[in-house]
């Protein structure tokens, strides 16, 4: 009785705008002080701090740093510059460059928001000029980033990991070939819609330029494969491996690119330190709501409940699947996944889905909840730089959710494709 | 009130910054130490402490600025009078959390007298953790401080992600384009 009088004010509470993570605090509040009156509320206090401590979670800190020294030193324009000079010959080529950029930059920074900003504001005004239509620029712009959040670094990632004490860099790895796979069939999608609205092949394919280009992204690219490959090849922790991206940012901006702006560096290290902030918050109020559904058993009723209905875990990845769907649409990922992780994390252990396995679910679900209205953060921005309204560009986005929809159906019942790396290299 | 918003602001970004700093320094120092072959033992429990003091600070850095996450849809759908009362007793929940939050961790303070971390005994648990009351109070003021902002926000139907996606878009207008896409070759 009491649990469910914690979910609804939860519920109503989340309802009025009242900010999430206070909002778990308080039904965490209601719940604790029933159940175990005012020594509940000291429990609860100490959980604040203790929440807030997770050891893993300072990746999040410092992969923002870096991602706002990368964006600050003009990285998203030599890597534009780059990926136009590879593939902007093709037909349909700027809409490919979207794609590409985004994989490579997006959720780097760990505000979808200011990276599509970063990105789209330099290629949906092009791609109108160009005869792209507004509506598809705009979701273009934002599924691509959306699907970014499948590649390491990888925010969501890192929070799932520290939550459910899961392997980080595992979860890492595990990104790569539903990240790659997904890039590939939105790529096929904008040669696809190309060739059907007739559109011209933007430039000649031009070799010098490519190596004048290749030459000026190069360190910039370097950064991901010395980071990515320091943490994959054990030399590094996921969170020494973000101190290394912040180093290696720093060295490559002031030394290299020499364009640090001190000022957008301020700026984007405010935002960065403030995204930092409201999830670490989500992080602490949902650790007091942890406790209180511990003490309850909650999760492992729950759990039991699911299991003598069903056992099998397609069907349980199934129910999965749709509740995080509907929650992607009203809530923001890290809320999502902060929410849902501790509650459902003993039924997936119960029916045997491996942990990896499910992080790549609930990211892939959390990417498709930011293409979806009301709560599309990520479509809204690139809708407000294309000026289009956000009931077109859904339409428009509609193959593109289809896309990412299809590769988290082939994630969920094909583990092969996110488990091969993971099988191969660390079990 | 906007003089005092301001002021509450920059300390709040140069301590935020600066924490950030620290901890990068922290974590960069120690994987340095670790290849040199002498480990640094306060590395973990130090950075630990260091993020959750940037939570606390930021967290009311993020109250001043209202970019706390948060579900405006259904607020903004209904009528003025009803969008009033609702952002009343919105705003009074989050005083009475962080009130209560704030009591509470204070109280935890004191019986932690004489307890320090495990791996610098010279550092007191009171002092590391002192960060949630303090956090706390610096929440509601913060709350206080953006509430005129808020207020005319919600009376106008305006919701804060909006504002920060503008903002946002904004800020990278001045942005030249890449040189190659408007180069020689393009529009054929």
């Amino acid at each position: 009785m009491t649990t469910a009088l914690v979910f609804l004010v939860l519920a109503l509470l989340v309802l009025i705008n009242v900010p999430i993570a206070v909002a778990i605090a308080a039904a965490a509040l209601v719940g604790t002080l029933s159940f175990k009156g005012s020594l509940g509320l000291y429990s609860a206090a100490l959980k604040m701090f203790d929440g807030a401590t997770s050891f893993p979670l300072i990746a999040i800190p410092l992969f923002i740093l870096a991602g706002a020294l990368m964006n600050t030193s003009g990285i998203s324009r030599k890597l534009i510059d780059f990926t136009s000079a590879l593939i902007g010959f093709v037909r349909g080529g700027l809409a490919m460059v979207n794609v590409g950029v985004s994989l490579f930059f997006a959720e780097i920074s760990g505000s979808a928001v200011a990276d599509v900003a970063a990105i789209g504001s330099v290629l949906i005004p092009e791609m109108k000029r160009r005869r792209y239509k507004s509506a598809f620029a705009a979701a273009i712009t934002s599924s691509s980033a959306s699907l970014a959040i499948i590649i390491p670094p990888s925010i969501p990632m890192i929070l799932y990991g520290a939550l459910s004490d899961t392997s980080i860099v595992q979860l890492f790895v595990a990104g790569i070939l539903p990240g790659l796979l997904g890039g590939f069939a939105m790529l096929c999608f904008c040669y696809w819609f190309a060739v059907r609205h007739d559109l011209p092949r933007e430039e000649n394919f031009d070799l010098r330029r490519l190596w004048s280009a290749a030459k000026a992204a190069g360190p910039a690219m370097l950064l991901p494969i010395i980071i990515l490959g320091g943490i994959f090849g054990g030399l590094v922790t996921a969170t020494e491996g973000a101190g290394l991206a912040v180093v290696a940012a720093l060295f490559i901006g002031i030394f290299i690119y020499r364009e640090l702006d001190a000022r957008q560096l301020y700026h984007a290290l405010i935002d960065g330190v403030t995204q930092t902030a409201v999830v670490m918050l989500l992080v602490a109020t949902s650790a007091v709501l942890g406790l209180y559904l511990t003490e309850v058993e909650l999760p492992q009723k729950l759990a039991q409940w699911i299991t003598e209905t069903t056992s099998n875990r397609y069907i349980v990845l199934m129910f999965l699947n749709v509740l995080l769907l509907l929650l992607g649409t009203i809530l923001h990922g890290a809320a999502a996944i902060i929410l849902v992780v501790p509650i459902v994390l003993p039924l997936i252990q119960h029916v045997g889905i491996d942990p990896v396995h499910f992080g790549i679910i609930l990211t892939l679900n959390l990417a498709i909840g930011q293409q979806t209205p009301p709560v599309a953060s990520v479509l809204v921005t690139s809708c407000s730089i294309a000026r289009v309204d956000i009931w077109q560009a859904t339409k428009a986005n509609l193959p593109l959710i289809a896309v990412l929809f299809s590769l988290l159906m082939a994630v969920t019942y094909l583990p092969f494709i996110p488990m091969t790396l993971v099988e191969i290299f660390y079990r | 009130m906007s003089q005092v918003a301001r002021l509450f602001r920059l300390s709040l970004e140069v301590i935020t910054i600066g924490l950030l700093v620290i901890l990068s320094v922290v974590v960069i120092a120690a994987v340095a130490f670790r290849y040199s072959g002498s480990s640094l033992i306060w590395y973990d429990e130090v950075a630990s402490v260091l993020l959750a003091w940037i939570t606390y600070y930021g967290a009311a850095l993020a109250a001043l600025n209202r970019r706390h996450l948060a579900f405006s849809g259904f607020l903004l759908s209904l009528t003025p009078p009803k969008r009033k009362v609702l952002f009343f007793i919105s705003e009074a929940v989050v005083y009475a959390v962080f009130v209560t939050m704030a009591w509470a961790s204070w109280f935890v303070l004191r019986v932690m007298s004489g307890e320090t971390l495990v791996s610098l005994e010279w550092v007191s648990l009171q002092f590391t953790q002192s960060v949630v009351p303090i956090g706390c109070v610096l929440f509601i003021l913060g709350q206080i401080l953006s509430t005129p902002g808020a207020w005319s926000r919600v009376l106008s139907g305006r919701s804060e992600d909006l504002e920060e996606i503008e903002s946002e878009i904004a800020r990278q207008q001045p942005a030249d384009p890449p040189s190659s896409i408007s180069g020689p070759g393009a529009g054929k």
